[in-house]
């Protein structure tokens, strides 16, 4: 896999010039045959999207309208029924199992709602996995960015066990951005958090678009997590329904309630 | 409440094979120990008795044999029909090398006869100057029908016949023979039993007593068949309840294993469903509602565990008996309601007190852990379980350091065996502390060496810390046991070995008998004398007597030997001069309680005894002579009779040797060897026993074994959410299986090495209490702990095969979507 010279980001984050982060091309995702019995699911409806570098993009929308199933599919996790995606300049559906494995472990980050993290290992070394994983050292300096940017400084030998639930997604974070991927994935990340640990992740993962010039890709239910994303793309029955660019909580919501309405027309 | 844990219980069919696997696996162990027994004495039983004679006129030991003129008398009885004489005399089967086989060869040789007492396996009835060989012995020596095969006979004589036929043999109670001539006058005219059929409608009873009016009673003894095979049948039910006895102690030591893999198997199981059960709890269940629906659901389990153990038990015996029974013999598989039923009760009662613990904690489970992310217990604290370890261990120490001398009486000795066994209770309890407190240096300093597999497996082996021992301590027990006979055996050759090497001067030449413990020929001990080049011949006449001390009798053994003669007892306290008195073992001194200078009173027979002091102690041990006395002091019947092994040296030891087997070299009752020899002869069929021993224990590590596949396949279950992000992460399938490869390693080993060490540490408590050695003078079973080191990484990696691969396959998606 080749990759030219970083486009100007602070610790030299790895990326291929003029191409998007990730793109998704006619994704279509069915569930089920249709025939005797079996429902047939369509989760994701021809969908095209782009990523660009270096931004923030928030995925909302109805619950059941596919955002994880996007996700997923974006993320390699999963494989649709038609289409394409790339990562970078990868198209990932001719991929291998292991080139797949590979793939995640060196080109994409994740943090999920919950249970990010293995209870064995202490929060450096969960945070480092993907480059044991890989046989590789961290590069220092980055790794110092990444954890004072999570503020996990004091907690490093811990287990997960002994941090709170924000914590554990912090870690989640920066084990997701150690190996400086093209793009992270986040699904609902601060699902499961009060609004101030919400705060905290929220403010790492833009932190780390503004500063380390990652790409982070959440989808999320709250309007006020979508508010800290440069854009926000919303989903409805498989399809992607709108975007707002500069989000705020305010507009989110209306946006939202009019999709609601949509939805039940 | 119960459909709602039925549905649970359901929808976790692979904890629940597992759980079943381990419950079968324990009760098919017992079963198939009960098939085994059962069906052997069954086997030996049906053989055994016969049912063709009236009444047996027997001769007593040493009197003079039956006459032909004795039968005649007793066929003229009122009733009788038919009366047939046995000639038994002595009769050695000679080896293809040239020696006799191994079976005594006094009362070996016998007529044929169509009696029920032979049973033909093979080839046909024997005619003049034909014999038929009893199987066993025609296999050792490796004679088939139609081959020509010698025959040793009384006064050295010997005769070369053709084998025409095997036979199996049924007693009433007479040794079996070996050698069954067609014409019985080679062995003589004169009979050691003369058996009588009745006429119809004769009374059995009146011939008897008939016949005892005959003859003396002093000298004959008069039965009937039907007493004498009711009798046979008596033996042959004590020797299976015996050997069922035995084979049962191997079979709770598998039932033992079995319980700690069904406990802990049981253990995870609730576990697991702590969020269902806190669930349950939250809408709304009481306390002793889980509980009893935890049990019900054990008692379930464990009636359908058994009844499938049950199943394979039978199986398995059956396959022991076909792959045991000797070539061409048929068994009757025996399957009685007894051993059913313990395994049943086995089974239902293990996992119903294994689950009861796990019901309890399921019980205590708070409704607030329904709603917690991970859904699992808190670690319990293992202060109280490790302090219990601590005090039972420290006693064990305690009672071993008060008997360490050499000297114990019997009561010591059990004291002694007894904190062996506390030790062992102690380490059992202790093994979860002493995982984390070895696994978690040993795992840290290997993380920082292997891969990111190995550092995974190793922390995994190390998160519960109860559970890696739980899981080990089948294997600990399976291994122990085996360590501890292997440091008890290796103990108990090498100091027969160094026994014999302390006594048996190297460059002398040992003659023996091939047979064990059968007196040599009477002109051997001059013949040897005559060689020339010969200096010094001294004798062993090795027999087992009693000793009287103090007013106690027990048995024990003797040899009367030439003062100053080749054989040498290794003295440890007094004299070895046996002109002054006798010189006694020092083990056998402290089990009888005697001393030098003490009176003893040796008892030869009923008739002869004598009275000696003990005049020194020697180090002497069980298989070689206990007590040794002046043969002048015993009288003529046991000297020059009573011969078992001599000794020569001279002053060139290499033409002795020579000299001496030349002499012997046609004689197939007389082995010519050399101290090397007599050490591999003492220690052989021992080791053999030890080999038997390894077997049976191999059950409980094959239980064992089964436990770490349980564990694991149930941990992999567990943690497929976290297999899942380790794959989202970028984790390969290979590098999954490898973890699982190392945590199954890691267990394994850390079973294996707390085993052997438990086990090489009681062997030498047995080897101390038993031997009367002292405690650190143990020798270490080398090959054997290497056998177990190898043989637990080799169960290691087997173990984790299954789930390993599980594993690997896991579906990231799948794993990471559900919770
Ligand atoms: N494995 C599956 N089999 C069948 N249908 C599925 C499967 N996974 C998802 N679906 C369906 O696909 C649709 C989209 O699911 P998806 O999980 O992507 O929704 P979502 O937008 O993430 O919802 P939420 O906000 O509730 O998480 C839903 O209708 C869901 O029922
Ligand atoms: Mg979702």
């Amino acid at each position: 896999m080749c990759r030219a010279a970083g486009s100007g980001t602070v610790y030299g984050v790895r990326t291929s010039t003029n191409s998007p982060a990730v793109h998704g091309r006619d994704l279509s995702k069915v569930y089920g045959s249709g025939s005797s019995g079996d429902v047939r699911v369509v989760a994701l409806d021809d969908v095209t999207v782009t990523f660009p570098r270096e931004r923030f993009t928030a995925i909302m929308g109805p619950s059941g309208s596919g955002k994880s199933t996007l996700l997923h599919c974006l993320a390699g996790l999963d494989q649709p029924t038609s289409g394409q995606v790339f990562i970078g300049d990868t198209e990932t559906s001719s991929l291998s199992d292991a080139q797949l494995t590979a793939l995640r472990r060196d080109r994409v980050g994740f943090v999920f709602q919950a249970f990010n993290l293995l209870p064995t290992l202490t929060a450096w070394e969960n945070i480092v996995l993907p480059l044991d994983l890989a046989g590789r050292r961290p590069d220092q300096a980055f790794a110092d960015a990444v954890i004072d940017g999570v503020g996990l400084r004091h907690r490093l030998g811990h287990k997960p066990n002994q941090l709170s639930g924000g914590q554990q997604q912090r870690v989640a974070c920066a084990r997701a951005l150690i190996t400086k991927p093209e793009v992270v994935f986040a699904d609902e990340p601060t699902g499961a958090l009060d609004s101030k640990s919400s705060a905290d992740v929220l403010g790492f993962l833009r932190r780390s678009v503004d500063h380390l010039g990652q790409t982070v890709v959440m989808v999320t239910h709250e309007p006020s997590a979508a508010a800290y994303a440069d854009q926000v793309l919303f989903l409805a029955d498989g399809r992607v329904v709108g975007e707002l660019a500069a989000p705020t909580a305010e507009r989110v919501l209306d946006r939202m309630k009019d999709l609601e309405t949509a939805v039940a027309r | 409440m119960k459909r709602a844990m039925l549905r649970d219980l359901l929808a976790h069919k692979g904890r629940v094979a597992m759980t079943l696997v381990a419950i079968t696996l324990g009760v098919a162990f017992v079963v198939a120990t009960w098939v085994v027994s059962d069906s052997a004495a069954a086997t030996s039983r049906g053989e055994g008795v016969r049912g063709d004679v009236g009444v047996s006129v027997r001769i007593a030991d040493g009197a003079p044999e039956l006459t032909v003129a004795d039968k005649d008398r007793l066929a003229a009885i009122a009733g009788v029909a038919s009366a047939s004489g046995s000639v038994t005399g002595y009769a050695g089967v000679v080896g293809a090398n040239g020696k006799l086989v191994r079976a005594r060869p006094d009362k070996a040789g016998t007529g044929w006869d169509s009696s029920e007492r032979f049973v033909l396996k093979d080839g046909r009835a024997p005619g003049k100057d034909e014999v038929a060989l009893a199987e066993p012995q025609a296999r050792e020596a490796g004679r088939k029908v139609g081959d020509r095969t010698r025959i040793l006979l009384a006064d050295g004589r010997s005769v070369d016949m053709v084998v025409a036929g095997l036979f199996t043999y049924r007693s009433l109670g007479e040794p079996d023979p070996v050698v069954a001539f067609g014409d019985p006058g080679v062995l003589g005219d004169s009979y050691a039993r003369v058996e009588l059929t009745a006429r119809p409608g004769a009374n059995v009873d009146t011939i008897a007593s008939t016949a005892r009016g005959l003859f003396d009673h002093a000298t004959r003894t008069v039965d009937t068949g039907a007493d004498l095979a009711a009798q046979a049948r008596a033996r042959a039910d004590e020797s299976a309840r015996s050997s069922r006895e035995g084979l049962l102690g191997f079979a709770a030591v598998s039932l033992l294993a079995g319980m700690f893999v069904i406990a802990n198997t049981f253990a995870m199981l609730v576990t697991q469903r702590t969020r269902q059960l806190a669930l349950l709890r939250a809408i709304g269940a009481t306390r002793r509602q889980v509980r009893r629906a935890v049990l019900v659901e054990a008692g379930a389990l464990g009636f359908v565990g058994s009844t499938l153990g049950a199943i394979v038990g039978i199986g398995l015996g059956l396959l022991g008996l076909v792959v045991n029974a000797p070539e061409g013999t048929s068994i009757s598989l025996t399957i009685t309601p007894t051993g059913i039923l313990i395994g049943y009760a086995a089974g239902v009662l293990v996992t119903m007190i294994s689950a009861y613990a796990s019901a309890r904690r399921a019980a205590a489970v708070p409704p607030v852990a329904a709603l917690r992310a991970d859904g699992s217990f808190a670690p319990r604290s293992l202060r109280v379980r490790s302090v219990a370890g601590l005090v039972t261990a420290a006693a064990g120490v305690v009672a071993i350091a008060l008997t360490l001398r050499n000297d114990l009486s019997t009561t010591e000795r059990i004291v002694n065996m007894g904190g062996g066994i506390a030790i062992w209770l102690g380490v059992l309890l202790l093994a979860p502390a002493l995982a984390d407190a070895v696994l978690r240096p040993v795992g840290r300093l290997l993380s920082r060496r292997g891969g990111p597999a190995a550092r995974l497996g190793i922390r995994n082996s190390v998160r519960d810390s109860r559970r890696t021992a739980a899981t080990t301590s089948s294997l600990v027990v399976g291994l122990a046991l085996v360590c501890a006979f292997a440091t008890l055996g290796s103990s108990i050759t090498s100091m027969l070995a160094s026994s014999i090497r302390a006594t048996v001067p190297a460059a002398a030449t040992v003659v023996t008998a091939p047979v064990d413990r059968v007196a040599l020929g009477t002109d051997v001990l001059g013949k040897v004398k005559s060689v020339p080049g010969v200096d010094v011949v001294s004798a062993d006449r090795y027999a087992f007597v009693k000793v009287t001390h103090n007013g106690s009798t027990s048995p024990t053994t003797m040899s009367a030997i030439e003062p100053d003669g080749v054989v040498r007892p290794e003295i440890l306290e007094g004299t070895g001069d046996v002109r002054r008195g006798a010189v006694v073992g020092e083990n056998e001194a402290a089990m009888i309680g005697a001393r030098v200078g003490d009176e003893v009173t040796l008892v030869l027979d009923p008739a002869t005894s004598i009275t000696t002091t003990i005049v020194g102690l020697h180090k002497g041990m069980e298989g070689r002579p206990l007590f040794y006395v002046d043969v002048a002091t015993v009288p003529a019947k046991f000297r020059d009779g009573a011969v078992t092994t001599v000794y020569a040296t001279g002053a060139d030891p290499a033409a002795v040797r020579a000299g001496i087997a030349a002499a012997f070299q046609d004689r197939p009752d007389v082995v010519v060897t050399d101290r090397e020899g007599v050490i591999a002869e003492a220690t052989e069929s021992f080791e053999l026993l030890m080999a038997l021993m390894y077997a049976l224990f191999g059950a409980a590590i094959v239980i064992a074994a089964f436990g770490v596949v349980n564990t694991l396949a149930l941990s992999v279950m567990e943690r497929t959410r976290e297999i899942g992000v380790l794959r989202a992460v970028g984790a390969g399938r290979t590098l999954v299986r490898r973890a699982i490869r190392a945590e199954s390693v890691v267990i394994c080993s850390y079973g294996g090495v707390l085993g052997i060490l438990v086990g090489v540490g009681f062997g030498a408590v047995m080897q101390h209490a038993m031997m009367g050695q002292s405690l650190w003078e143990f020798s270490v079973p080398y090959g054997i702990i290497a056998a177990a080191l190898a043989g637990m990484v080799v169960v290691g990696v087997l173990a984790a095969l299954w789930p390993a691969r599980r594993a690997a396959r896991t579906d990231v998606l799948a794993a990471i979507t559900t919770a």
